[in-house]
């Protein structure tokens, strides 16, 4: 077994509740995604995010307003949308189901 | 750092040293070709150079060229675009790299449509070889052009990361490998592609490049190919369902009638309901529809692709379409065959009548004539002089008959009367015959005769003939009607022998048997005798 590979697949699989939790916080910038999720070391390369963004953001999850910055061109400025709280909250219960789910088996 | 080169990033103007240049390029490429084609990946093209821009203004300010330590490190941050599968649940992860080998079009290593660089990357080898294989087969009758075309149908373009993947098989090499081996090259996927099975040698590249040229003139010719053809195809399509519409639809009368004899097609739905079940009208109006018209709109749509070159989804739909469209010719078939068997065989009832003699002219006049039915809907078999005439109203089918005459053995005037018709059986066919009304009366040395036949009411069409058959013995002279060229032109015709029939050409009333058979006799001679 690979356990980098499967350190992976985890991670991926969770990558997307990530990014809409930090968004759930407070409204930010693509580079504020990446940091949290570089400190909690669910992403390695930030490449990783930007298709993610685009993805929710066309699957109506979150939407973007430019705003002006000070050392250069407008940034995007990424929330939530109404659809996309409705779909943290799921992703919110299913994560604590599967936690619990592992919990169990891990502590019979 | 000799040289720099100014380049625009997520609106930022950006020096860039030549070297920093090359790697950022190919970069920039592979991400390109990562996201472009999927859903969406303009904007994550975007997202990416912007913060590309924003990394790099964070390492040098405004001030300075971009080095190319600032844009390894930038690669280092953001990661190569195989890095992102990570993230990217469409795409199979790197451990489902063994897939099985499959053949695409390489659009990587292109001249006309990629080909030939796909078979190579199949069969791990030099596309050049292929080429010349390709040109060489086209001088034998064009075979390596067909060949080609075919292919180029027949095989999918490999156009995400997946497919690229099972087009090299497990030759592929995503960056990984690469990068272990030379720590300096930041070439990435792409490049890795092409290095691996284009570095052919100098002669094949040499050659490559000649075909390059000459595959953009062969494009530009089949291109221009393509489209006359494609028009050609929309306006058969469109005109032959402009044709269908005008005569069965619009039923713009003469729309089909060549001559006076010619087909008349716009009432063939009329007629249809004297020759078939009624139950299976609609069934083969329908049918018979979609039958015509699917192609019809297969032909304008291809024609639209050719023209227009633009891929589409269609493979669903085309298979439907000739799903139902083999359905109907099928459920056709069988409706036809049902019907059919009732035109199996044919047979015949003959009464031969002997005619009064009393002088040497006999006079052959017409009683109910066609042209009086003129108002009557009409359907004609072409060349075969058949016309049906339908009488909505009194749901009858009047039939022209035909005529000939012959010289009889004997010196004796008969009227031959021949009816045929069609049946499952040849008794039936016999039976149904007696439902055939022919008028024809004789006073004197008269024959009043009917142009046409009737098929009466709630009696079914089978293909019914009447032929009427004079036989005059030599010597005998006989004259029509005033006006015999309406007869002659389109009702006299003889049934077996076709000699008769150009002599009726002759717009002669008076004719005379001799022992050469019918000949025409002028006034003048009429009048010596």
């Amino acid at each position: 077994m690979d356990l980098e590979n499967n350190k992976a697949q985890m991670r991926k699989g969770i990558l997307e509740y990530c990014i809409l939790s930090v968004l759930s916080r407070n409204s930010c910038y693509a580079s504020d995604i990446i940091k949290e999720l570089k400190e909690a070391e669910v992403i390695v390369v930030e490449g990783t995010l930007y298709p993610l963004l685009t993805r929710q953001k066309n699957a109506g999850l979150l939407s973007y307003r430019w705003e002006e910055s000070q050392q250069g061109p407008p940034r995007k400025y990424y929330e939530l949308t109404e659809e996309g709280r409705k779909y943290l909250t799921e992703l919110d219960k299913s994560w604590q189901e599967l936690v619990e789910s592992v919990n169990l088996i891990r502590t019979r | 750092m000799d040289k720099t080169i100014n380049i625009n990033l997520g609106g930022i103007l950006f020096q860039v040293d030549e070297e920093a240049f090359r790697i950022l390029r190919d970069y920039l490429q592979a991400i390109n070709n990562r996201f472009a084609h999927l859903q969406g990946g303009h904007e994550t093209i975007e997202d990416i150079e912007s913060r590309i821009a924003e990394i790099f203004q964070s390492q040098k300010g405004s001030a300075g060229a971009v080095t190319k330590e600032n844009v390894e490190s930038m690669i280092g941050i953001i990661g190569k675009p195989e890095d992102f599968d990570q993230g990217w649940p469409d795409q199979p992860g790197p451990s489902i790299s063994s897939q099985k080998k499959r053949m695409f079009r390489n659009p990587e290593d292109k001249i006309i449509g990629g080909v030939c660089s796909g078979i190579a990357a199949y069969l791990d080898s030099d596309p050049v070889l292929f080429r010349i294989l390709f040109v060489l087969f086209t001088a034998f009758f064009g075979v390596g052009f067909f060949v080609y075309l075919g292919l180029w149908i027949a095989l999918p373009e490999a156009r995400t990361d997946s497919q690229k993947r099972s087009m090299y098989g497990n030759n592929y090499n995503p960056g990984k490998s690469d990068r272990k081996t030379d720590e300096n090259s930041l070439v990435v996927s792409t490049a890795n592609y092409i290095s691996g099975y284009t570095s052919s040698s100098k002669l094949g590249n040499a050659i490559n490049e000649v075909f390059r040229a000459l595959g953009r003139v062969f494009y530009i010719v089949l291109r221009i190919f393509l489209i006359i053809f494609g028009v050609a195809l929309v306006l058969t399509g469109f005109l032959a369902i402009l044709l269908f519409v005008i005569v069965f639809i619009i039923r713009y009368p003469g729309a089909f009638s060549f001559d006076s004899s010619g087909v008349n097609l716009i009432y063939l739905k009329d007629f249809l309901n004297y020759i078939v079940n009624p139950a299976a009208v609609p069934w083969i109006i329908i049918l018979s529809t979609i039958t015509f018209i699917l192609p019809m709109l297969a032909l304008i749509y291809w024609g639209v692709k050719m023209i227009f070159w633009f891929r589409a989804r269609d493979g669903v739909v085309s298979l439907v379409a000739l799903v139902v469209w083999v359905m109907s010719i099928a459920a056709l078939s069988i409706i036809g065959f049902n019907e059919g068997i009732s035109f199996a065989e044919t047979g015949k009832t003959t009464i031969e009548t002997v005619l009064p003699k009393s002088q040497d002219t006999l006079y052959v006049m017409t009683d109910k004539k066609i042209a009086d039915l003129k108002y009557d809907k009409q359907f004609s078999l072409p060349h075969e002089q058949y016309s049906v005439f339908l009488n909505d109203q009194k749901k009858e089918l009047y039939i022209r008959t035909y005529f000939a005459v012959e010289r009889s053995d004997d010196k004796l005037r008969r009227i031959e009367i021949r009816k045929r018709s069609a049946g499952h059986t040849e008794s039936e066919a016999v039976n149904k015959t007696d439902g055939l009304i022919f008028n024809y009366s004789i006073k004197g040395d008269t024959l009043f005769m009917d142009e046409y036949f009737t098929c009466p009411a709630g009696r079914k069409w089978s293909a019914d003939n009447v032929g009427i058959k004079l036989y005059i013995p030599t010597g005998t002279i006989i004259k029509f009607e005033k006006n015999p060229r309406v007869l002659l032109h389109s009702s006299f015709r003889n049934e077996d022998d076709d000699y008769l029939e150009s002599s009726w050409e002759s717009r002669n009333s008076v004719w005379a048997m001799t022992d050469n058979g019918l000949e025409p006799v002028t006034e003048h001679s009429s009048k010596q005798k």
